[in-house]
């Protein structure tokens, strides 16, 4: 709270991390909401982004608790306004669209009924179906605004369904005004979402990134793009289609051409207008210098664009035809396609735009058809606007399947501060905050901010909860580990499987282990089965494994939890950095024990990752094995801190290899669980660790009451206001 | 005996026991094995007796089939029929082998039943020990109308018994066993057959469809084995396999899972991400689409182990829950068609919101709502749960009704006078005085109870022993009257002669006992008295029966 305050005092950027469970939420939301409530000048908005949905509804949910708190002490009703946003898929209320199963499905069917085209020929023609809600949104919904009170998802449907307003139109343009606006990264980070969502967000709002460990892959995501022949193929339709209709509406409406014609000379006037007075969330695919020109003749009528397009797609064609990896930066990359067929770099920094105006004024329905033409234009712009950060690589086939020509060309983005540097330049505070952030010190530097407050926080616990096991032999003394030479070795595997074999045995309920990827899962697995090991786990707990499908994988969760639930036990087994290991908690007795199997290094032998740590390495000064040391780890602490969710609940954490017991790995797991590591537990056998567990187990079956906690790590009001309590309290304060 | 009224199931001839030729005959409710030439048996085992059957190997010279009891004692047959002997044994094996579950659950119930009765009732332990260990009456009378007793009474534990899940490992638990030329052998058991069936009903299916038509027993779960059903590592190839069917509906049942979705929105990782890239956007694209044509042979063996693994444990899951699952399948069924058109969005708020509700609350947050409570100290835990039986439900009184009750009593007390004269009438009241003072009515039971601190505890301990084994042997004796069948003519005979023994072996030796301890004899006095109503009874019975008979 203290260094919060400190950050937004400052009006400045912050780290913070903080154990799960230890409402970390909460205490984010009370503190911003106060703040709010006492300088509504200074802070008038948070935005407070999470990963995902369920957490994000999870987020509304605990808002509406401090709200009735609120109201309850102090007797009287804010008119706050706090609402979640999502996509169309969990917001539309049309009943055939919203029975569709895919996002994209969703959007685009959406579209196809709201573009203002459409409801534009609605009025000459009332049998073209269009959206009953979002019409009354548009005639009437807009005049009124949301009234005050704490919306979430479930709740705008409701609220929607009532006044049959689309919900989501209406939380989109309820954000602009709301006090308080929950939803998720993308929002934020995805130029293409961000652009349409969260432009005119007022400056002075806080941001807050929970569970903003993993921040620096979003942010490369949404700027990198990759382009196979499938999507070249699908170009070139998109591109005849385009061409077939500028035709007819050439016969039908000339006008209509002409008059793009001339807002294209007058240029994105209007936007610069827009940027330089502070109203919008700059867009970094569409840079500063863009704006103060008018786009440039060669592909200002729509024939012209059309050919351009053409070409430009004959050309990465002919690039993918190559048969040996090519990797290139954006600026050998313009002069290679000025030279062969002759496209300048200013046109192609307008592909974009130009792309945008010419489908507004062919008046495409369906803008998901187009997402490929879409996708070489935006490749286009970033191509020729960033000579920085940014790196080609084609490559003819897979790395496995030599034989197989499948090209792809990679334009990836190694800089994940420039998705995010708008938001650090726009927003007056931003904090980013997860349970496992170390070392802190590292997000600073690869996101390229300077934060006014880093702070590390512990739990403080009536009892020790938690319980971290290095295993590093087997009973045979064979050293454990997941490193590549040994990841084969029989006794290896053997000894993993001893491992969970006993710990079946004597762990109640749950079990989560992770592998450290999917492939390596798949082989110990069928091992196992070859050497019987699953056999005898069966009898202990039932077992379940993580698909790369991921309708599959709910199911096996489900039936997960169905056998905690009904005292059965069961085993997940499941891979670090999957979908388990980043978004499904498991409380209480969902989750007992994790076993992590190895460390979870990131696939090193690819060219993306090896040009990203090269480019760390010569920009930011981090040495390639800091950063897959960081990385690996913070994948790690994500994974075993899954099982503790809160003081009451208790899990054993066994790192079941080798290498964690080093001080460079060790040092990188959070403070919270650094702190209960003891020297005797570094290299444990599987054994002695089965015998640690047992004791600890036994520990924490033990009934917990409010009073043990009482006074350590839970204050009654009385506590909290007594003397030497509020001196402890500045004592610590001080210290940190 | 009385094998006229059985039906005989099978009859084999030339079967030898203790080398002696024989016929073995098969009947609805035994085995029974008779020497040449006789027409009595010499060996006669029910079924309910026999623990299991076990067959001499194929490859030895004797044909043997072996019955283990329940007791341990076993029994062997020799078929010696040169020419059929092998296929005499497999008859009698097949038979056996459908015969004996059918008893064996009734007998291990009965067993159960009866050990449990032992234990909860020290009583009948004792009186057990007295009378079945000391072989005064055999097992089979003791039990004879102590159970049926009980069934009758109360059925109702068997009805409700609770429905046992199926182990997780019940395929590793078919160990196949190498039989050194080049074969694997599996055993199964009636209950591992049981929960495959349970688990995987596409197998009983087929079971059901074939197998007294198409394929024997055996045949069929040789095949089993054999199939990539079993083993889960073998990928589908052949399409003659019966079980390849099997398969295709598991594999039909697993996508139905799937689509079905998940309840709990909370797992669902479908619909985790809010906003996912679009195609094309994004670091990681070695999707596995792409390489799904060209996967080796051992990567997709190895993903289809772990399916099967998943599909497994739902399904012992399922197995485990059916029941329970039938009702909530009902509820969410009706509330599903109250919504059809749009089920999704009726049906998952509430459950989401419940799940939601439930993340977010830290129970060591709430404030307790419930009445402070004492917690429970325990020294002895143990004692606490096999503790008196639990009060009736009564009217309890609140602390202010006592308080007021007693100051009602303290006032009633205070006022309270005597009025002595209108107690008794005098003459009552002499009668009593001479009732009560030495050699008065109500004075000799004195010496009776002097008797309780004379003998000591242990005397009386044996004593009360006593008379509950002769009570037992004596209701057995009695209940024999009237005496109307054969049956019961035997058993009074016998009863007598237990009754003679009882008095022989018991009684005796205790009276001994309590004469070299200098104490009255009459302590025995009524178990003799009683004894001896029984023996007159006896007699005039007996002489009764002479006189018929002659």
């Amino acid at each position: 709270m203290l260094e919060l305050k400190r950050t937004l005092d400052a009006k400045g950027h912050g780290v913070l991390e903080m154990p799960s469970g230890t409402g970390k939420t909460i205490s984010l939301l009370s503190l911003i909401v106060a703040y709010q409530r006492a300088f509504p000048l200074e802070v008038t908005k948070l935005i407070y982004c999470s990963r995902t949905v369920p957490e994000i509804e999870k987020v509304v949910e605990e808002l509406r608790k401090l709200m009735e708190f609120y109201t309850k002490e102090t007797g009287e009703s804010n008119n706050f306004l706090a609402l979640a946003l999502s996509s169309r898929k969990n917001l539309c209320i049309h009943p055939e669209v919203s029975s569709l199963r895919f996002g994209k499905e969703v959007d685009g069917k959406c579209h196809s009924l709201t573009a203002s085209y459409v409801r534009a020929q609605h009025h000459s023609n009332p049998n073209l179906p269009v959206c009953r809600f979002y019409e009354e949104f548009d005639s009437v919904g807009r005049q009124v605004p949301l009234p005050a009170g704490i919306y979430n998802l479930d709740d705008l449907k409701a609220f929607g369904r009532r006044k049959g307003w689309c919900p989501y139109y209406l939380a989109r343009y309820s954000i602009l005004h709301a006090n308080i606006v929950v939803y998720s990264y993308h929002y934020l980070l995805d130029p293409k979402i961000a652009d349409l969502v969260s432009k005119e967000l007022a400056k002075k709002s806080v941001v807050v990134f929970d569970e903003a460990h993993n921040i620096d892959n979003v942010c490369i995501d949404s700027m990198s793009v990759n382009i196979t022949r499938r999507t070249l193929d699908r170009c070139q339709t998109n591109v005849d289609t385009l061409q077939n209709t500028i035709h007819k509406i050439k016969e039908t409406d000339a006008a209509k051409l002409r008059e793009e014609y001339r807002r294209l000379v007058e240029g994105l006037k209007e936007a610069n207008v827009a940027r330089e007075t502070d109203i919008y969330l700059a867009n970094p695919v569409l840079p500063d210098e863009i704006l103060q020109e008018a786009v440039p003749g060669s592909i200002r009528t729509a024939e012209h664009f059309v050919g351009f397009m053409r070409r430009f797609l004959e050309y990465l064609k002919s690039r993918l035809r190559v048969q040996h990896v090519v990797q290139e930066s954006a600026p050998q990359f313009l002069k290679d396609i000025f030279e062969k067929v002759c496209i300048d770099r200013k046109p192609l920094r307008f592909c974009a735009e130009r792309l945008q105006s010419l489908l507004r004024t062919l008046e495409i329905a369906d803008i998901a058809d187009f997402s490929a033409v879409t996708l070489i234009s935006n490749f286009a712009t970033l191509v020729s606007t960033y000579s920085q950060g940014f790196t080609i690589i084609i490559e003819p086939f897979e790395d496995r399947t030599p034989t197989i020509a499948n090209p792809v060309l990679h334009f990836s983005c190694m800089d994940p501060s420039i998705a995010i540097k708008p938001v650090f330049q726009r927003f007056q505070s931003v904090v980013i905050t997860s349970g496992t952030l170390s070392p802190l010190d590292i997000y600073p530097r690869i996101l390229d901010f300077r934060p006014v407050t880093m702070a590390s926080f512990t739990m403080t616990l009536a009892r020790t909860c938690l319980c971290p096991l290095i295993v590093g032999r087997g009973n045979d003394q064979v050293a454990l580990s997941s490193k590549f030479e040994t990841r084969e070795d029989f006794a290896v595997i053997r000894n993993y499987g001893n491992l969970l074999l006993e710990m079946s045995a004597i762990v109640p309920d749950g079990i989560v282990a992770f592998f450290t990827s999917y492939v390596y899962m798949e082989n110990i697995v069928a091992s196992w089965y070859e050497q019987g090991i699953l056999e005898n786990i069966q009898r202990n707990k039932l077992i379940f494994i993580e698909t790369q499908d991921a309708a599959e994988t709910s199911m096996a969760l489900e039936k997960y939890q169905e056998a905690c639930e009904n005292g059965r036990g069961a085993i997940l087994l499941s891979v670090a950095r999957g979908k388990v290991s980043e978004g499904i908690d498991f409380v209480h007795h969902y989750g007992r024990a994790v076993i992590m199997f190895g460390v979870p290094y990131v696939y090193t032998q690819s060219r993306i990752l090896k040009a990203r740590l090269e480019y760390l390495r010569d920009q930011f000064q981090i040495r390639e094995n800091d950063f897959l040391t960081f990385d690996a780890m913070r994948h790690a602490a994500q994974c075993v801190g899954r099982a503790i969710r809160g003081k009451t609940d208790y899990g054993l954490m066994i790192f079941a290899d080798k290498r964690y017991a080093r001080a460079d790995k060790r040092g990188k797991l959070p403070r919270w669980i650094q702190e209960h590591i003891n020297d005797g537990s570094l290299n444990l056998t599987v054994d002695e660790a089965v015998q640690l567990s047992k004791h600890f187990l036994r520990q924490m079956a033990q009934p917990f009451r409010q009073e043990d906690q009482l006074g350590l790590s839970l204050l009654t009001l009385e506590q909290l206001e007594s003397e030497d309590m509020l001196q402890k309290i500045t004592q610590i304060a001080h210290q940190t | 005996m009385t094998s006229l009224s059985e039906e005989v199931l099978l009859v084999v001839k030339k079967v030898r026991q203790k080398k002696q030729d024989g016929t073995l005959y098969l009947m609805a409710e035994r085995i029974a094995w008779g020497p040449e030439g006789k027409d009595r048996f010499t060996v006669s085992h029910l079924y309910a007796d026999i623990r299991c059957q076990k067959i001499s190997p194929d490859g030895k010279a004797k044909v043997q089939l072996q019955l283990v009891l329940h007791t341990g004692e076993s029994t062997t047959f020799h078929f010696a029929n040169e020419s059929t002997a092998l296929k005499d044994r497999e008859a009698a094996k097949e038979l056996l082998q459908q015969l004996l579950p059918k008893f064996k659950k009734k007998a291990n119930k009965e067993l159960e039943e009866k050990n449990r009765m032992l234990q909860e009732d020290p009583v009948l332990f004792q009186l057990y020990k007295d009378l079945v260990v000391s072989q005064v009456i055999s097992a089979e009378e003791f039990w004879a109308n102590r159970l049926g007793g009980i069934n009758n009474t109360d059925p109702s534990p068997y009805n409700n018994k609770q429905e046992v899940g199926i182990s997780g490992a019940f395929l590793a638990d078919i160990r196949p066993q190498t039989d050194g030329c080049n074969g694997l052998r599996y055993n199964l058991t009636a209950d591992i057959i049981e929960s495959i069936f349970r688990t995987y009903p596409a197998v009983k299916q087929k079971y059901s469809e074939n197998v007294p038509h198409n394929l024997t027993e055996k045949e069929f779960w040789t095949r089993f084995f054999q199939s990539h059903y079993f083993h889960r590592d073998r990928i589908n190839t052949g399409t003659q396999d019966i079980f390849s069917e099997c398969a295709k509906q598991d594999e039909k049942g697993l996508k139905t899972l799937v689509t079905q979705g998940v309840k709990n929105p909370l797992v669902d990782l479908q619909s985790l991400e809010d906003k996912t890239l679009d195609e094309g956007y994004g670091i990681c694209t070695t999707q596995p689409s792409t390489s799904n044509a060209n996967k080796s042979v051992k990567d997709s063996s190895n993903s289809a182990i772990i399916k099967r693994f998943n599909h497994h444990s739902a399904m012992v899951l399922a197995a485990g829950s059916r029941r329970g699952e039938l009702a909530s399948d009902q509820a969410s069924e009706t509330s599903s068609t109250d919504g059809n058109s749009r089920d999704s969005d009726f049906f998952q708020p509430p459950v989401k919101k419940v799940k939601l509700q439930e993340a977010i609350e830290f129970e060591d947050l709430q404030r307790e709502n419930r009445p402070k409570t004492v917690p429970l100290n325990l020294k002895k835990s143990d004692r606490y749960a096999h503790g008196p039986v639990p009060l009736q439900s009564q009217q309890y009184t609140t602390s202010q009704d006592i308080i007021n009750s007693v100051n009602y009593i303290r006032h009633e007390m205070a006022s309270y006078k005597p009025s002595l004269t209108q107690v008794l009438s005098s003459t009552a009241a002499t009668s009593a005085i001479a009732a009560l003072s030495p050699g008065g009515v109500l004075m000799q039971g004195g010496a009776q109870q002097a008797i309780n601190q004379m003998v000591p505890t242990e005397v009386q301990g044996e004593l009360k022993h006593l008379y509950v084994a002769a009570g037992e042997l004596l209701r057995h004796f009695w209940s024999c009257f009237p005496v109307n069948t054969l049956f019961l003519e035997e058993k009074v005979i016998k009863m007598k002669s237990n009754l003679e023994r009882f008095q022989m072996t018991k009684l005796h030796p205790f009276k001994e006992k309590i004469q070299r301890q200098y104490l009255s004899t009459n302590l025995t006095g009524h178990l003799e008295e009683m004894l001896q109503t029984a023996y007159s009874k006896f007699q005039v019975w007996q002489t009764r029966r002479m006189m018929r008979k002659t």
